[in-house]
């Protein structure tokens, strides 16, 4: 398993360059110049613009640029932003909100997903069932901006400022702490919710058909272990590998909840990044992107040995 | 290769360690530190509701109002507006005095120190300005040093570098008093100073400028309490050794919490996290007053919006009664209400209700909605070539709506066919229009970088600003020209408000651009504080802000 990792990591090396050059292309086929855009609603002085064209090498053809960038890139440096601050700095303060959120969505989406899809698919047809197949039905219609913006407005103020109970912060704040994140966290999770859920009822149903459930039903085992160690357990991969995909998605994702709860994060950093035109930001950002991404999948592989020992890696 | 059980489990435990280690907060626990004794009436300690700002805080690179917010916080000048009248009051300077508007002496007062002990001298000033005057800086607000003598030298344009550092037109007469000679006279000087691109610098700017960017040292009421966390929030806190009789600050703590969205920061005010804002979300408009009654603010701002005509690129726009009878076919008062749900109000002249020098329905005709009138007159004058007319915007602003009301009423009133064509940001039109490369009629805006009638005419519809400035039609009249000189170098305030006023005149009878309406500012705030109050600017005066 060791070399097939190996291989697996090296595999990532022309991936990650690859995005890179692609994100750098086109962020800067972009239109607009990232000086004037700097200036805001104001026209910026010529002369100060021609002054920091020249410093930031902006009047240089595209493969000169890119030369640039990826030369400092390999002695480590990630460069700087057209206000001149380092994008290491940028990127480790934004970060870990979004790591956080993200598996705090993630924490959510397969507790009450998977619990909620379990308890579906046992009760085939009654009434749980029925509410858990409509409720998820509704969550993935509605816009997750509205699902934000009600539940900011009911649990962030009414719930304060009418019953005086203040347990969520209407925006993120650093000195709540972890309850900081649970609102956010479950509407970004929502939609993904929805799916884990109806995902586990249908694979838990298909599975609980095998003859290897039979078996063990008629071997006599208790109904917990039979759904848990033989049927859940064989009901997992499709759900791993939603997961595991989601993981990317919820950070990369995470802009419109982070711009609601106002979370100083990697999908706030990146909008923001993106309508000024700082190239280096939005590169260093989505390569790091790119990495959660192929390192989740490489979990999710890693994971089906131990759901299914029957799967091997050569 | 086959996987043992505990080997499985320990790479899926490791997997998972290596995630979460990555993602531990810098806890950075704030604690209130309430009324820490000193001379501050109560103490206490706010939070308030801003932007994240576009550049380091250093006064002289700042042109924007979320950077502006914090500095007037952190830095006082040597003016400062009245809250209510925008009339300039000296702050730091003891007096300010010129007999030919050219050589200007000014004089310091005693007391103000910066936050880290340096006391502020003249040298603090001319420092600080000659630095902004440099080109190799590239400090934002470069082009506010060109009225002084020697500017062209520190700022000799596209890859030239300057020959000297220092303007020549500022001289230190000793620490209390230095004197700035003007390349011609101008009267408005005076009133200019209170913008920030006029604040001073201490010492220890010079020797670590980029230091500065997230932790400024000023000489205002408050002092940095940490750095800018950026996204997050900007601590301040109050300076001790502030004069005391220049309105110390009374809280203890003003905490700039940093927000993407209005909205977000509406309902933090509403939960009391936040007890001031200064900017309200459209969505809040309907309800605000009810819900914050008398803590609502509601009060005219500096800015303008104009539907601007490329006079210079475009004959069709060329013949100033076509762009009357445009005007006169547009009914501000529906778009005012109906689009901006009052957020705006109809404008009736070039100069914002705001300043010293406004007159109430000065643009008299040009106006009043008129359709009839207004399709008689542009039909005298020939109409326009094709009876097709474009209108240019910025998509990202929200102006979509109104310049298509405009349009709406445009075919409506004058029968002409109209088009939009959006840009992608502000940015985009500014630069289509210095490269003349879009001839069709735009949407413009401005606001005061300092409240003088002067400032609504010269940087927008002047000669000089063709180049410069924002004069993105560019209209020139020769007649406008010399009432702005003769304006400049008047003796007396009420002689150069009568002559920007006839400036103001020649712009009505050409309107090169036509006022649509002039912005509002609302600001609302919590039971828990008072004494708010908001300027011209739509920044908030924190130092006089009480725990109520």
């Amino acid at each position: 398993m060791g070399r097939y990792v190996v291989r697996r990591i090296i595999q990532a090396i022309p991936v990650i360059l690859g995005a890179t050059f692609l994100i750098y292309a086109l962020v800067f086929l972009l239109p607009g110049d990232p000086i004037t855009a700097l200036a805001g609603e104001k026209r910026a002085d010529p002369t100060v613009v021609a002054v920091l064209q020249e410093r930031y090498h902006l009047n240089d053809p595209f493969f000169v640029q890119y030369w640039y960038y990826l030369s400092h890139l390999f002695t480590g440096d990630f460069g700087e932003d057209y206000r001149g601050n380092a994008v290491v700095d940028v990127m480790s303060a934004a970060f870990p909100y979004t790591i956080n959120l993200a598996l705090t969505a993630l924490g959510i989406e397969m507790a009450v997903g998977v619990t909620a899809g379990v308890a579906a698919a046992l009760k085939r047809g009654r009434f749980i069932d029925n509410v858990v197949m409509i409720s998820t039905l509704m969550v993935i219609s509605i816009p997750v901006f509205v699902i934000g913006f009600v539940l900011q407005l009911v649990l962030g103020v009414k719930l304060k400022t009418d019953y005086g109970i203040d347990f969520f912060p209407v925006s993120f704040n650093e000195e709540a702490g972890f309850r900081s994140y649970l609102m956010p966290a479950y509407v970004l999770a929502s939609t993904s919710l929805a799916y884990v859920a109806r995902l586990t009822r249908a694979s838990l149903i298909e599975v609980m058909r095998a003859d290897y459930v039979r078996t063990a039903v008629a071997k006599g085992l208790s109904p917990f272990r039979v759904v848990v160690r033989h049927g859940l357990r064989n009901a997992l991969i499709p759900i791993v590998t939603f997961l595991g995909m989601d993981l990317g998605g919820l950070m990369g994702g995470a802009v419109i909840t982070e711009g609601i709860f106002n979370i100083p994060g990697v999908g706030h950093q990146l909008f923001q990044s993106v309508y000024l035109r700082e190239r280096t930001i939005v590169v260093g950002i989505v390569s790091a992107l790119v990495l959660v991404y192929l390192f989740a999948n490489l979990v999710v592989d890693l994971l089906y040995a131990v759901l299914d020992p029957r799967i091997r890696y050569e | 290769m086959r996987l043992t059980k505990t080997m499985r489990w320990t790479a899926l435990a490791a997997c998972t360690a290596l995630a979460i280690s990555a993602c531990s907060t810098s806890g950075g626990k704030s604690a209130t530190d309430q009324a820490s004794g000193g001379s501050g009436k109560k103490g206490g300690s706010i939070s308030v509701e801003l932007g994240e700002p576009q550049h380091g805080l250093v006064p002289q690179n700042t042109a924007e109002s979320e950077g502006s917010e914090v500095l007037n916080a952190l830095f006082s000048g040597l003016v400062e507006y009245d809250n209510d009248t925008s009339v300039p009051k000296l702050r730091v300077a003891e007096s300010i005095e010129s007999p030919d508007a050219t050589t200007w002496t000014i004089k310091l007062k005693d007391g103000y120190t910066f936050h880290n002990g340096e006391k502020v001298t003249a040298k603090s000033f001319v420092d600080a300005w000659n630095y902004g005057a440099n080109q190799d800086n590239a400090q934002e607000a470069l082009p506010f040093f060109d009225k002084i003598l020697g500017s062209d030298e520190l700022a000799p344009g596209k890859g030239k570098t300057p020959a000297t550092k220092e303007l020549k037109g500022l001289k230190v007469v000793d620490d209390k008093t230095f004197t700035v000679t003007l390349k011609a006279p101008f009267s408005q000087f005076k009133t200019m100073l209170g913008y920030n691109a006029f604040f001073p610098l201490p010492t220890a700017f010079f020797t670590d400028p980029k230091a500065f960017d997230d932790a400024p040292i000023g000489n205002g009421p408050f002092q940095m309490d940490g750095k800018w966390e950026h996204n997050k929030q900007i601590k301040v806190k109050r300076y001790e050794n502030f004069p005391a009789a220049e309105g110390k600050a009374k809280l203890d703590t003003v905490t700039f919490k940093i927000y993407e969205k209005l909205e977000t920061a509406y309902n933090d005010l509403r939960a009391d996290t936040i007890q001031i804002t200064d900017k309200l979300p459209v969505s809040a408009m309907a309800t605000v007053a009810s819900e914050f009654g008398d803590r609502y603010i509601y009060k005219p701002e500096s800015g303008v919006g104009y539907i601007g005509f490329p006079i210079a690129t475009n004959p069709a726009f060329a013949n100033a009664d076509v762009r009357k009878a445009i005007s006169m076919a547009i009914d501000r008062e529906s778009i005012t209400k109906t689009i901006f749900s009052g957020t705006r109000k109809p404008a009736d002249d070039f100069i914002s209700p705001i300043i010293p020098g406004y007159r109430k329905g000065a643009l008299g005709d040009v106006a009043k909605y008129d359709p009839a009138k207004a399709k008689a007159l542009f039909t005298q004058a020939g109409g326009l070539p094709g009876n097709t007319m474009e209108i240019g915007y910025n998509a990202d602003g929200g102006h979509k709506e109104w310049i298509e009301a405009v349009g709406n009423q445009l075919k409506a009133n004058l029968g002409v066919e109209v088009t939009y064509k959006p840009f992608e940001k502000f940015g985009a039109i500014l630069t289509a229009l210095g490269d003349k490369a879009y001839s069709g009629a735009f949407r413009m805006a401005w606001s005061m970088d300092y409240p003088s009638a002067e400032n609504y005419l010269r940087p927008i519809f002047s000669k000089v600003a063709i180049d410069n400035g924002s004069n993105y039609g560019g209209y020139v009249n020769e007649e406008f020209e010399a009432l702005l000189a003769k304006a400049d170098s008047a003796k007396t305030d009420e002689e150069s408000l009568k002559l920007y006023q006839q400036a103001d005149d020649v712009l009505i009878k050409d309107v090169p651009y036509i006022p649509i309406y002039t912005y509002m500012s609302s600001a609302a705030y919590t039971k828990t504080v008072k004494n708010v109050k908001v300027n011209a600017q739509g920044q908030m005066d924190l130092a006089n802000v009480e725990l109520a």
